[in-house]
């Protein structure tokens, strides 16, 4: 665990260390952003392997780009941005994997396919979230972990996405609208 | 939170004009929350740092072996100057007193070379 001399560093020091090879000072940045990127990873892919293999993936990149990184924007968007190129990545690839499988492509999966989504039956919070994130589109599934899980403005959201914020706003909206539906049908 | 509240909720934090900072906070206090496993944090430093330290022990070697040259280079360019001098030397074809301008140096040339006589 770190101790309290890391913990007492700041950002732009902890990363300095890192990249002079100070195991801790970077175990120190993985804890401060250890549960943000596991928001967007498995509010995105759901709580499976392949989430933490992403989530090791985020933080190995994030070590070999801190070298790179220049400050102009702050750490948690820098890694943000790592965590959903990464896991849009996999996203593609288990689309395409499927898509081996099945003519349905991942964009047509909805709520009724899902299993468990029986009606009358009492889902505990963190499965109706769940739930609801996995039944959408993977574009509208981003814009919600960010918005949702994240707490980010449209403002912030647009900037992790690369997004204009006009297509945030809408994607958004789109977004509401099937989880609606999709939320009707767990009742 | 019953289920009907926390669809409102999840609904609610896709307007614009939400607080989305607060509804998230309020669904983690609610129990959504995600983590990776514990073994993450030692797992991504294992991979990290064997490598990284190869690559510094690596630099450290070359840095090394590039004063260790340098050293060995100075020093035998030094030795063959001293060489060479000793040779000259020893051959009679190179003296000190030659070196200082003290050899071959008569009065009446330098009296030739000083009035133009």
């Amino acid at each position: 665990m770190v101790t309290e001399s890391y913990r007492n560093l700041s950002e732009k020091e902890l990363i300095k260390a890192s990249i002079e090879g100070d195991r801790n000072a970077f175990g120190a940045i993985m804890d401060s952003y250890r549960k943000m990127v596991a928001r967007t990873v498995k509010g995105m892919l759901g709580d499976s392997a392949s989430a933490e293999d992403i989530g090791q993936e985020v933080f190995i990149r994030l070590f070999y780009s801190l070298s790179d990184f220049r400050g102009d924007s702050k750490l948690s968007t820098y890694i943000q941005k790592i965590a959903v190129n990464l896991t849009l990545n996999e996203l593609k690839r288990r689309k395409r994997v499927f898509s081996m499988f099945s003519q349905k492509a991942d964009d047509e999966i909805n709520a009724l396919e899902i299993p468990g989504l029986d009606s009358g039956e009492r889902k505990d919070t963190i499965e109706i979230v769940n739930k609801a994130l996995m039944a959408l589109n993977p574009d509208f599934r981003i814009v919600v972990t960010m918005r949702m899980l994240q707490g980010y403005s449209t403002k912030e959201t647009a900037e992790i996405l690369d997004l204009p914020v006009g297509t945030v706003l809408s994607r958004l909206y789109r977004a509401q609208e099937q989880l609606r539906i999709i939320l009707k049908n767990l009742q | 939170m019953n289920p009907s509240e926390v669809k409102t909720l999840i609904i609610d934090s896709l307007s614009p004009d939400s607080d989305s900072k607060a509804i998230s906070a309020r669904l983690e206090l609610e129990g959504v929350s995600f983590d990776f496993d514990s073994g993450i944090r030692d797992s991504v430093l294992d991979r990290i740092f064997p490598v990284a330290l190869k690559v510094k022990g690596e630099i450290e070697f070359i840095r090394n072996m590039n004063f260790a040259f340098r050293s060995i280079a100075i020093s035998g360019v030094a030795a063959i100057i001293l060489l060479l001098i000793s040779i000259f030397l020893m051959e009679g074809s190179f003296s000190v007193d030659s070196f200082l301008g003290l050899r071959d140096n008569y009065d009446e040339s330098i009296v030739c070379l000083l009035t133009g006589k």
